[in-house]
């Protein structure tokens, strides 16, 4: 039972953030972020070190005189990126848009 | 440990650390600890006129929990020698979990 | 730690633990629903202890309005609120 299993496969969740290192990843974090960069580092609390990051983040505010919702969509760049694993929500390896 | 390591080698390197109240404070990171509280000098609080009253703060201490991001710059960082050291660290992971149900 | 809980042999329908309840639903089309009310729809690859999870052909749903697709997905175990199986 104690055996080693092949790297491949996957049998528990972490082993498929695993197999997306050196690749490009989609996380999403609370408050309506989101991150697309290339996996470099994690660990079991998912805390994560991304390269080529580009964050988005979306807010919802309320025009107090019309109630409209105004949604706008705020993008920054960083090139290398330490993200602390609570804020995590998903992870999803490759990109596709 | 993984991380406490990887920040063990960027001290005395120019960090950004980007709390989870918006706060993004930039500065030389003096030091580390297991559960990632840094300890940062000289540093400058980006955004400054919403936040004046850290004008004449010089040093800090952030813990762990309140930071959302910490940029670093790409020259601190070997990549293979983290993605090396990432697949180390989840085997010694499943080995300890295995020993440890049998 | 890879386990929930334990059981006997199950079968009953008046005594099934959840473990045994996951059992039955891993390679299934399940429904995860987080605290922050969004639902992800996919096929239950695996969890752990943590109740991290991993869903294959994942679609993720707010106030029932479908909002993204991931081929597969990693799901922290802390945001889960609960698990269960698609209706057909």
């Amino acid at each position: 039972m104690a055996g080693v299993q092949p790297s491949g496969g996957i049998e528990e969740p972490l082993d498929l953030v695993r197999l997306a290192l050196n690749e490009l990843v989609r996380v999403r974090l609370r408050g309506q972020r989101e991150l697309r960069g290339r996996l470099h580092a994690f660990d079991q609390h998912l805390n994560m070190i991304l390269g080529d990051v580009e964050e988005t983040t979306v807010s919802v505010e309320v025009d107090e005189e019309t109630f409209e919702e105004i949604i706008t969509t705020e993008r920054r760049k960083f090139p290398m990126l330490f993200v602390r694993g609570d804020t995590v929500v998903l992870i999803s390896p490759g990109i596709t848009t | 440990m993984l991380f406490f390591s990887v920040f063990k080698t960027l001290v005395g390197k120019e960090v950004v650390v980007e709390l989870k109240n918006d706060l993004t404070i930039r500065g030389r990171l003096h030091s580390v600890d297991q559960y990632l509280n840094v300890k940062i000098e000289d540093i400058t609080v980006l955004d400054a006129d919403t936040h004046p009253h850290l004008l004449s703060v010089k040093n800090c201490f952030i813990r762990g929990s309140v930071v959302r991001y910490i940029h670093l710059a790409p020259k601190d960082v070997d990549v293979e020698l983290l993605e090396d050291a990432t697949r180390r660290q989840l085997k010694e992971m499943k080995r300890a979990q295995m020993s440890a149900s049998s | 730690m890879s386990d929930v809980g334990g059981g006997g042999d199950g079968g009953s329908k008046t005594q099934r633990s959840p473990s045994e309840f996951l059992k039955g639903v891993l390679g299934r089309p399940v429904v995860v629903r987080l605290h922050n009310g969004t639902e992800f729809r996919g096929v239950l690859a695996c969890m752990d202890g943590y109740m991290n999870v991993a869903l294959e052909q994942t679609e993720e749903y707010v106030l029932g309005e479908l909002k993204n697709k991931y081929g597969d997905a990693f799901i922290r175990g802390n945001n889960v609120l609960y698990i269960c199986p698609q209706q057909a």
